[in-house]
């Protein structure tokens, strides 16, 4: 998975530091940490406790979910140039946040039963110890009121953790959904990946 | 079977059976005489800018291929071999100079010809027992651009598109030309809604009203400044040709105040002086209306709007252009693209698109709370009870049909066609009167 902040119109900001090597150990202390923190996060989704969500996300943080398309095999891209479905910094996520925290955010109220099951997490070393990069898949099972279909949103997800200052834990600073999806099957992402 | 007499009546006195919502019987109907009939957006020009382009769009079922050929013309063809009916493109997008069958490998130009047959003279007797000559994809029964927008129609004898838009095209300025080098289109983002196709053509029509309650939400968090209650009634709503829309109230202050006010730069503002008719910029200008959402029958809509998208009192605004793209009569495909004007500057580009994610499309701040409404209505429209109910779409008009707000005089609204001032569902009406003629019409 190549780095997307760097073709987006939005990402200039982002921290462009990639992975160097394989996948480290799954005894590694490293992955072990990465693995926890994307395990927390996800329950922290699930239960769409924003607020606390927020404070894991760096002030430079680049959250970015391209538009998916079908190409030929050969064409070179599989993403749509130019568009995504998140492409967000720091404020618009906090917007997003700040929405589902009022009282009329009615898309989700009732609020959708939602549940992330991550696996196929690898971790990877930077050349700089502060930062790991992580891969994972995620497989997002929404469900809301009592006679509507479900929906199933997988991705794959490339995150870059930075330490957090004073070295106690992680925050995301760059994370790029590929969803398995060109067209979605729900009826909007009012959701997290 | 429906009285369909008795349905189209109801319908034209603005008291819609709910049922219309979510009917297979009307669905099917929609498909011969609607979707039959009618001009669909398909794309922009700008989305196959070079030769071998081509992007992979559908009215319905039928796929088209929507290729620029070598010779710099843009055509749409069926995407279905002669032979055996193989897809000959099976991607959305890309750029080819040939599409080749993977069935039996018949291969075709990109402007439709056939040039390969396998085995050629062995099985088929060369060109004297098949001549390729005069072979092509099917083309698109009609096609017709404006501002370089790509429509179709599946009937040969569709009258040309800028009479069926008629004067609407005077409002598809403000979206599509905002300069001379016109727009370009990204995307679109496509998602599938359980949704009937109507619901969000006659939102985007004229549904005014729905903002200060359906939108509350981002007013609280500061997206937004404009939908207030009283803001929004300020507004007008016009309808013109075979489209309407709605407009806000701008404050006092000359054009190009009024211009800077919804966040466009003095750049912008220059050529838009120079693109635009005297009437189109007085709508502006003179009268203080700015367009927001619209709708051309069928299913094409259009919105404009000017949110904060960083932490300042900036506005930037935005303008996405999409299709609700019927799959079945309770689900609806939507393709949302994100457009901006071609000449404006890179950095008015880049946080333009940032305001149309924050308020439109898949991830739209916006665009959540109102599918959900329209998921909702469609699900109770398919049951029993919906077929005694008549929805009250009468908003406007008095128990013995007189209107509750007078039109516009021209003096106060420079633009084609008739526009009101306030709530109303007079573009509703238009759209379901529309709707009713075609589905009447062969019946």
């Amino acid at each position: 998975m190549s780095a997307h902040s760097a073709p987006s119109r939005l990402g200039g900001h982002a921290s462009p530091i990639q992975r160097s090597g394989g996948s480290l150990p799954f005894s590694d202390e490293r992955h072990l940490q990465a693995h926890r923190w994307l395990v927390d996060e996800a329950y922290l989704l699930d239960a769409q406790r924003y607020d606390a969500w927020l404070e894991l996300l760096t002030a430079d943080i680049h959250y970015l979910m391209p538009v998916r398309v079908t190409t030929a095999l050969g064409a070179g891209y599989d993403c749509a140039p130019g568009m995504a479905h998140f492409d967000e910094d720091k404020y618009s996520l906090s917007r997003r946040a700040a929405r589902f925290c009022t009282q009329h955010a009615w898309t989700e109220d009732p609020p959708s039963r939602l549940r992330h099951h991550l696996t196929n997490v690898r971790t990877f070393a930077t050349a700089d110890p502060d930062h790991l990069v992580v891969d994972s898949g995620v497989l997002l099972y929404r469900s809301r009121g009592d006679v509507r279909e479900p929906a199933l949103i997988s991705a794959g997800r490339e995150d870059l953790l930075r330490r957090m200052p004073g070295g106690t834990g992680w925050l995301l600073a760059r994370r790029t959904i590929l969803v398995d999806d060109a067209v979605l099957r729900t009826q909007n992402l009012a959701i997290f990946l | 079977m429906t009285d369909q007499a008795r349905l189209f009546s109801e319908v034209r006195r603005g008291m819609i059976p709910a049922h219309i919502y979510n009917d297979e019987e009307i669905f099917r109907l929609e498909r011969e005489q609607v979707f039959g009939r009618a001009w669909v957006f398909v794309g922009h020009e700008s989305e196959v800018p070079q030769p071998g382009d081509y992007v992979v769009r559908r009215v319905l079922a039928d796929s088209f291929i929507v290729a620029r050929g070598e010779d710099g013309r843009v055509r749409a063809l069926f995407n279905m071999c002669l032979h055996r009916g193989m897809q000959v493109c099976r991607a959305e997008m890309g750029n080819a100079s040939h599409f080749r069958c993977p069935y039996h490998g018949w291969s075709y130009r990109n402007d439709g010809r056939l040039v390969g047959l396998p085995f050629h003279r062995d099985a088929y007797g060369g060109e004297a027992g098949f001549p390729r000559k005069g072979q092509t994809l099917l083309p698109a029964p009609s096609l017709d651009t404006y501002n370089g927008l790509i429509f179709l129609s599946l009937d040969p004898d569709a009258p040309p598109l800028h009479d069926y838009l008629g004067d609407f095209a005077f409002y598809l300025d403000y979206y599509t030309r905002q300069s001379p080098g016109g727009i370009e289109l990204r995307g679109p983002q496509r998602w599938r809604i359980r949704a009937n196709w109507k619901i969000g053509a006659e939102n985007f029509a004229g549904d005014m009203y729905h903002t200060p309650q359906t939108h509350t939400s981002v007013v609280e968090i500061g997206l937004f400044r404009e939908p207030k209650a009283e803001k929004r009634k300020d507004g007008a709503t016009y309808w013109a040709g075979n489209g309407g829309g709605t407009t806000y109230k701008l404050p006092p202050g000359t054009l190009e105040e009024r211009l800077r006010y919804v966040g466009y730069p003095d750049v912008m503002i220059e050529t838009m002086k120079q693109t635009w008719s005297t009437a189109q910029l007085d709508v502006v200008g003179r009268d203080g209306f700015m367009v927001s959402a619209a709708s051309v029958f069928p299913n094409l809509s259009l919105v404009h709007n000017w949110p904060r998208v960083a932490d300042s009192e900036e506005v930037l605004p935005f303008i996405s252009i999409r299709t609700w793209q019927p799959i079945g009569p309770d689900e609806t495909e939507v393709l949302s693209w994100f457009a901006v004007d071609a000449q404006a500057p890179e950095r008015f580009k880049a946080l333009s698109y940032k305001a149309y994610l924050m308020c439109f499309g898949s991830t739209g701040m916006f665009e959540q709370d109102d599918v959900e409404n329209w998921v909702s209505l469609t699900s109770t429209a398919g049951g029993a009870m919906a077929r005694r109910l008549l929805l009250n779409s009468r908003m406007g008009l008095l128990e013995d049909d007189t209107e509750v707000v007078a039109p516009l005089p021209r003096e106060r609204f420079a633009g084609p066609g008739v526009a009101r001032v306030g709530y109303g569902e007079y573009n509703q009406r238009h759209l379901l009167e529309r709707w009713a003629d075609h589905l009447e019409a062969r019946a």
